[in-house]
């Protein structure tokens, strides 16, 4: 059950846009879709969303073949758009009714949605007066106000202030745990790391990694060490063949090619009686993965 | 269907919400209003109109005194008939004070009568109104006759009452006033291409605005295209029953009777008439906002609208004055191909029914060819549409679109 994506191929002239990607979503959650700009993530969401025809490869959602007239998904579009000159609350309305809605409740919907992403006292304005954050969640309501089962969200959280992305992701787990499947594209990695459980990194139509993101970092050894200490500690660390990756206020990020070189770096600093605030072994990050999947697809 | 409707009174709704709507249908109202009262407004202002004053002077008494006669001729002047012999200089001074608007002077010399028409300028006049010139001469005529003690029959003998009326050969024959008939098809032409043009402008709009990701995901690309086209023709075919109504109720109440009439030959103005104007104004927007829906999806910036569209503003053009130019020759056979070419035929097909050229049979056809063109554009606009309004690239070429239209994926 759930959203199944199989050998799905997109092309355009030549260009193959999409080239066999397999994934699905088998309960409910986050599913990250990582790629570079023009890896194919748009156009897979497009073919998944019904709205492009595939040129091969099959996707269904509940075992039923994902056909616009058959699907009940939200979509938040990576280009956000409203009606310039349309009050708030009649767009929404629009999009309300096109979804199937009855006119009282989604006037329902509405008003709670717009109390959740606080935006209630912008429901009567034109859209054209609207900040590109508050926008924004006029788009991410158009998406959801019909209840949807599988969602969308592309770049959700990009030109939204730290106070509003807090919203939405309350908004977003809240959604998660009524659930919801929810298929996420992200630049910034943290977003990803925080939400996703499963993830697929596309390069050129490509699958260049997919599965559980704990899963993937487990298989990657620790690269990066932290430490924190209250003095200058290079003559230390040069003296175990290590590289200093960046250094503020003798908080030192350090390349790691063998773990026990840095073992041996700290029973050093505790020999020497160095004051050693933070000591942390690290795993790579999704972004480092990404950089290094993607690189390596480049070249 | 519900979608449909829904896409349908968005649009209506949309439309008469816009300022530039509101604002332009009451400028065209008012001024329609206006434009009937003109010649109320101009009796109020000069007063009642009882033609231009008009001198005459018989210096020499030729008429006998029967000058008088003119003011019964009802010759569009208000005739004085001098009670003394002006000078030249004074008359001349009586026109530059607008005391008299012209003067007619009339002389003996030598054999002749010398019969000077005098007014402030001459540019718009290329000899002296027919009008007087006869009036004048029959006057004279009849004084010059009666003098000479003719019988009642030969009196009729000589002044024979003609009859003159102008008939063709050719079997078929047109009706009415052609002057009324183009300003028909100018009124369609116009509310037709308006029209047309609001439904490119409003998908070019929703494209620039980035909505239409958004609204492709809601409901069918087909659903917002006919949705659209026909929403904004529901407003446009109110706008002009508007402007027709308010056209119609200014002329009953402010024209005097019997005004328009003598205009236009108002036994053509039919009921069949209207329904058939109203049917190819609904078949020709149609027709030719469906191209506009196909040349607005194309576009992806606003600067580029005006390119995009020129290929459908040509061809409505050329579709105008093909009707527009083959009126002047209304039973020529390029007007028939007019009527049925489906470029040209909404313009040009109630102007052949107005002048009784048209037959039944030709109207189904013209009707016919129309509605076929009609589903045909469709077809491929909606194709083109599906395909070109997720495209947000650069302005796709004619290759591209034809590429579009054959995809058998979208």
């Amino acid at each position: 059950m759930g959203l199944i994506l199989k050998e799905v191929k997109k092309n355009y002239g030549e260009k193959k846009a999409v080239d066999n990607i397999t994934f699905s979503l088998d309960k409910p959650g986050v599913f990250g879709l990582l790629g570079t700009n023009g890896a194919g993530k748009t156009t897979t969401i497009r073919m998944l969303l019904g709205i492009l025809k595939k040129d091969g490869g099959e996707i269904t959602w509940n075992g039923q073949t994902v056909e616009r007239k058959h699907v009940n998904f939200g979509y938040l579009p990576e280009e956000r758009g409203v009606y310039p000159k349309v009050k708030i609350y009649d767009q929404l309305m629009y999009f309300a009714e096109l979804k199937g809605m009855k006119k009282q409740e989604a006037d329902r919907a509405i008003h709670e949605w717009a109390k959740v992403l606080k935006v209630e006292e912008y429901l009567p304005m034109n859209a054209e007066k609207l900040s590109k954050g508050n926008g924004q969640k006029i788009q991410f309501m158009t998406a959801v106000i019909h209840n949807p089962e599988l969602i969308v969200l592309d770049e959700p959280f990009s030109g939204l202030d730290p106070v509003n992305t807090e919203i939405l992701k309350n908004v977003i787990i809240d959604l998660v745990s009524k659930g919801k499947y929810i298929i996420m594209s992200a630049h910034q990695m943290a977003t990803i790391e925080e939400f996703c459980t499963n993830i697929l990194i596309l390069n050129q139509g490509k699958t260049v990694l997919q599965g559980n993101l704990k899963e993937i970092k487990d298989t990657y050894p620790a690269n990066r060490a932290e430490i924190d200490v209250e003095q200058d500690i290079r003559s230390s660390i040069q003296k175990y063949d290590l590289t200093i990756e960046n250094e503020v206020n003798h908080h030192y990020t350090i390349k790691i090619e063998e773990e026990e070189k840095v073992h041996q770096l700290l029973r050093d600093l505790v020999e020497n009686k160095i004051k050693v605030n933070q000591f942390e072994i690290k795993k790579p990050t999704l972004n480092d993965i990404f950089i290094e999947k993607v690189e390596r697809g480049v070249k | 269907m519900k979608d449909l409707k829904t896409v349908m009174s968005f649009t209506i709704k949309d439309m008469i919400k816009r300022k530039s709507f509101v604002i332009s249908t009451i400028l065209i109202l008012v001024l329609i209003v206006i434009g009937f009262n003109i010649p109320n407004i101009i009796k109020a202002v000069k007063g009642e109109d009882q033609g231009d004053k008009l001198l005459v002077i018989d210096r020499q008494n030729e008429f006998e005194g029967t000058l008088e006669n003119l003011k019964q001729m009802n010759l569009g002047y208000d005739i004085e008939i001098a009670s003394e012999n002006y000078t030249d200089e004074q008359i001349k001074e009586k026109i530059d004070e607008e005391e008299i608007k012209s003067a007619l002077i009339i002389e003996p010399e030598n054999q002749t009568i010398k019969v000077r028409y005098l007014l402030k300028n001459t540019t718009m006049m290329e000899q002296v109104p027919e009008t007087l010139q006869r009036s004048i001469q029959s006057l004279y005529t009849n004084l010059q006759i009666g003098k000479l003690g003719l019988t009642q029959e030969q009196l009729q003998s000589l002044t024979p009452n003609f009859n003159f009326s102008l008939e063709q050969t050719e079997e078929q024959k047109a009706s009415g006033n052609v002057f009324a008939m183009m300003i028909l098809s100018l009124v369609l032409f116009y509310a037709i291409y308006f029209c047309a043009y609001q439904v490119s402008s409003s998908i070019t709009t929703e494209k620039t605005s980035k909505i239409m990701e958004t609204l492709v995901t809601s409901t069918s690309p087909r659903t917002i295209v006919l949705g659209k086209t026909i929403g904004i023709g529901i407003v446009g075919l109110i706008q002009m029953i508007l402007i027709v109504a308010t056209a119609l109720i200014s002329a009953k109440l402010f024209l005097e009777p019997g005004m328009i009439e003598s205009l236009l030959d108002m036994s053509n103005v039919t009921p069949y008439l209207g329904i058939i104007t109203i049917v190819y104004f609904i078949l020709g927007y149609f027709a030719y906002a469906l191209l506009y829906a196909l040349t607005g999806s194309t576009v992806s910036k606003p600067e580029d609208i005006q390119s995009a569209n020129t290929p459908v503003a040509l061809l409505a053009v050329v579709g105008f004055y093909l009707s527009y130019f083959t009126m002047m020759n209304p039973t020529s056979e390029l007007n028939g191909f007019a009527s049925l070419f489906p470029i040209s035929s909404p313009f040009c097909m109630p102007f052949r029914i107005m002048m009784g050229l048209a037959s039944t049979t030709d109207v189904m056809i013209s009707i016919a060819i129309l509605v076929v063109t009609i589903l045909i554009i469709a077809r491929v606009a909606i194709k083109i549409y599906s395909n070109a309004i997720l495209n947000y690239g650069s302005k796709m070429n004619l290759r591209d679109l034809i590429k579009m239209a054959r995809d058998k994926n979208a």
